[in-house]
């Protein structure tokens, strides 16, 4: 028996003295068998039952009429339950794709997921906030529409609530004297909250993930909880069962001899030049990205000139403005196989190195393409001398979302179908396709990058990313599920999941952060044209508002807020300093206690 | 509330879910699985507790199961008698502990139990070598099989007793993210 009967005894009391959801909570957790777990709950019912009529008097009507609605209310919740997870969308996709191919490719369509949360929630509030009080306040579009504005962004849409230039400054009221609607604060706030509410819950989600799977990587005993805990048992197909047995046996045979073999010591020369590989790779994919970025600032240069040279509208015009879009997204794709060719030169000591010094170089690549795109639009577009620079970053923005993700889909068509084709009819040897998971995430981060920063210049950008996502989802697991087989090398999951959520923190967020700081700060907005027309900056907004505020009595602890605490150095550095002194305590109590965890070790093998 | 059943009584299904993870539906659903497997021997009404079990061939057919290698110690952990026949307590308790809503402690509690080939309550060499066998399909010669286990043996006793005891084997499982 498990319990002994005092052991018993002292569940039974613990359990009645809880409340209700952590009993149940409790009892669901508990080890046993399901008959034992219906004595345990009926005793435990039974139980607090008698303690209730020994505290009080017979239970009145009235508290038993209370307990019945307490359990119907319980039942009723359950239900709802229910029906919330039918709004969960996707859920029997990810469980096919889990079975088939594994958590590690499932890891892909889950972060893909996340990212369209992000996305909606955006879309939302600025549609909400922003867009629905344009439609009252809407001036007539008389542009006339033809099919090519859906690609190039501009034409008909210029005059649209799809991009800055169309919202109006002046505050909106519908009825003479009745309450109105700032659009600039609506305009700044909506869009700052977004960001600090997507800034925390990076923020939470990366932490929680980096404790759950980094900490205690010092004493991770590799092989041991490679055989146990390596069993996948969401996989349910015989193919994908068999394949993984394959592996594990490969994949224990590799250590094994890794083991049996003497520590081979490289000679000088040797080890020379290894270095001077390794130096020659860093060296020239370092040099590939700059020769990247240059050709995108010069072309987007000369896009400048023919947008300078005067407003046509004819389609040669129209057409020469997405050659930046197409040629971006044609570096992003073709130079990573460049990459991956210098990784098979080199020679690394783990496959895991492998993998990080591959992603952090396409990541290079990538940021730094996008940090060339915004100095072009920051430095030159916004000092030029045309109408409405916001509304054309916009338009350049779109153009890029757009055609990142045609090459997206290009590139399931080229790197799984027609591969599959190679593999299966033309040359067997090669075999069917591997999901490439880095690539594809870094794929996902790059375009929510651009959909974040063209979130200030175009608010309904969100939804336009939305949609594309939707789309993605379901080409990318029709093509997984028809082209490609189960990964074969081991991929640590959830150490990977962690990695990409610090990239989507690190460059990409803090990277957009700076960008949109940057342009609320110190850029003038145009003067013709969008909500802020005619003030010096993005931030005056605000600032002049909190000067009207200052007037009104009611209002003085939101300046006293503004004053001493928003723009105060004094108050930042206060807050860092404590920051810092608590990062310093924690630090400390985590060494005190691995020399703990240490002494209890050798007490207990002794 | 909504749909009226008549396989179980109210209390049944409050005490099912309160002792499993899933919700009303999800029961109702494992039942007409349960069923599904043998419809003569199922009845389909359970308010007065019948006392049926089912072979193991038949739990071990189903698709989710079908292809696992640790199907049949599965099978014997969660069991009545150890031997593999379920009735739908332990269906259900055996498909609780396997969904995905279930905690990391619970599962490695039973992956323990799985593991445990003998049932002492240790995961000796044996039952390592045995876990092994099913985890490779037999494809690594017993000379390799007995090294590999001399190494993990190594690496996760705690309390050297030459064996992995519970406690050893949730230390280790805290330390392995992927555990599923």
């Amino acid at each position: 028996f498990f319990f002994s009967f005092d052991a018993e005894k002292y569940l039974l009391v613990s359990l009645a003295s809880m409340s209700a959801n952590e009993r149940i909570k409790a009892i669901q957790k508990l080890p046993e068998t399901m008959a034992k777990k219906r004595e345990i709950r009926n005793k435990v019912l039974n139980e607090i039952a008698k303690n209730s009529r020994r505290h009080g008097a017979q239970p009145s009507c009235c508290t038993q009429c209370l307990q019945g609605a307490a359990v119907s209310f319980r039942r009723f919740g359950n239900t709802l339950s229910e029906y919330f997870q039918l709004l969960w969308i996707w859920q029997k996709a990810l469980k096919v794709i889990g079975a088939e191919f594994g958590t590690s490719v499932l890891s892909y369509f889950v972060f893909l997921k996340w990212l369209l949360n992000f996305n909606i929630f955006s879309f939302l509030i600025n549609f909400g906030f922003i867009t629905i009080p344009q439609f009252l306040a809407a001036e007539p579009n008389n542009l006339s529409f033809t099919g090519l504005e859906l690609f190039t962004g501009a034409g008909y849409f210029q005059e649209t609530v799809l991009y800055y230039g169309f919202y109006t400054n002046a505050t909106i009221s519908k009825i003479e004297n009745g309450p109105s609607y700032n659009m600039q604060l609506a305009y700044i706030f909506t869009v700052g909250i977004y960001f600090v509410i997507c800034f925390l819950i990076l923020l939470v989600s990366m932490v929680k993930s980096f404790c759950r799977n980094f900490l205690g990587l010092q004493t991770y005993s590799w092989n041991a909880s490679k055989l146990l805990c390596i069993w996948d048992y969401n996989i349910t197909s015989e193919k994908a069962v068999k394949l993984k047995q394959k592996n594990l046996s490969t994949q224990i045979k590799e250590d094994l001899t890794e083991v049996n073999k003497e520590v081979i010591n490289f000679s000088v020369m040797e080890r020379l030049l290894r270095i001077a590989i390794h130096l020659f790779a860093w060296v020239a994919s370092l040099g590939t990205a700059v020769a990247a970025c240059t050709g995108v600032y010069f072309l987007s240069i000369n896009n400048l000139e023919l947008f300078t040279k005067g407003h046509r509208n004819d389609l040669e015009s129209q057409a020469a403005m997405l050659v930046l879009p197409v040629i971006a997204s044609l570096l992003n794709t073709l130079i990573p196989f460049f990459f991956s060719w210098l990784g098979h030169l080199e020679k690394f000591q783990t496959p895991g190195q492998h993998i990080y010094v591959s992603i952090t170089r396409n990541v290079i690549l990538k940021m730094s393409i996008v940090g060339i795109l915004c100095y072009y639009w920051l430095n030159i577009r916004a000092t030029s001398e045309s109408q409405c620079w916001e509304t054309l970053v916009g338009q350049d923005i779109y153009r890029l979302v757009l055609v990142d993700f045609i090459f997206c889909l290009l590139g399931s068509f080229f790197g799984e179908f027609l591969r599959r084709i190679i593999g299966t009819i033309v040359c067997v040897r090669l075999g069917l396709p591997e999901f490439d998971i880095g690539r594809n995430v870094l794929d996902l981060i790059y375009a929510q990058t651009l959909t974040w920063i063209g979130i200030l210049f175009s608010p309904l950008l969100p939804g336009i990313q939305m949609i594309a996502f939707f789309i993605v989802f379901f080409v990318k697991k029709v093509s997984l599920l028809r082209n490609c087989q189960p990964p074969r090398k081991g991929w640590k999951t959830a150490q990977m999941t962690t990695s990409f959520m610090l990239l989507l923190f690190c460059p990409s967020l803090l990277g957009v952060l700076s960008v949109i700081g940057v342009t609320v700060w110190r850029l003038k907005p145009s003067e013709g044209c969008g909500p802020f027309r005619g003030l010096s900056s993005m931030y005056a907004a605000v600032s002049e508002w909190v000067q009207i505020l200052e007037n009104y009595t009611a209002s003085e602890w939101v300046v006293w807020i503004y004053h001493n605490l928003i723009t105060s150095q004094l108050f930042f550095l206060i807050l860092s300093s404590i920051v810092l002194i608590v990062i310093y305590l924690y630090w400390q109590i985590i060494q005190g206690r691995k020399t703990m965890t240490k002494l209890l070790h050798k007490q207990i093998s002794n | 509330m909504g749909n009226k059943q008549t396989v179980f009584t109210q209390e049944q299904l409050d005490a099912y879910q309160d002792c499993t993870f899933f919700t009303r539906k999800e029961i109702l659903r494992l039942f007409y699985r349960y069923r599904d497997l043998a419809p003569q021997l199922v009845p389909l009404d359970y308010t007065n507790k019948p006392a049926v079990t089912l072979p193991y061939e038949l739990i071990g057919s189903m698709p989710e199961l079908k292809d696992n290698p640790f199907r049949q110690r599965i099978a014997e952990v969660f069991s009545e008698h150890g031997d593999g026949d379920m009735t739908l307590d332990d269906f259900l308790d055996m498909f609780s502990v396997l969904s995905e809503m279930a905690p990391r402690d619970l599962k490695a509690y039973y992956a323990f139990k799985i593991y445990d080939f003998n049932n002492d309550d240790y995961i000796c060499k044996l039952d390592l070598e045995k876990t092994v066998n099913k985890l490779t399909r037999n494809e690594l010669t017993p000379e390799e099989v007995s090294l590999v286990c001399e190494k993990v043996i190594y690496e996760a006793d705690v309390d050297n007793d030459g064996k992995l005891s519970l406690e050893d084997f949730q230390h280790m499982i805290v330390r392995a993210p992927d555990f599923l």
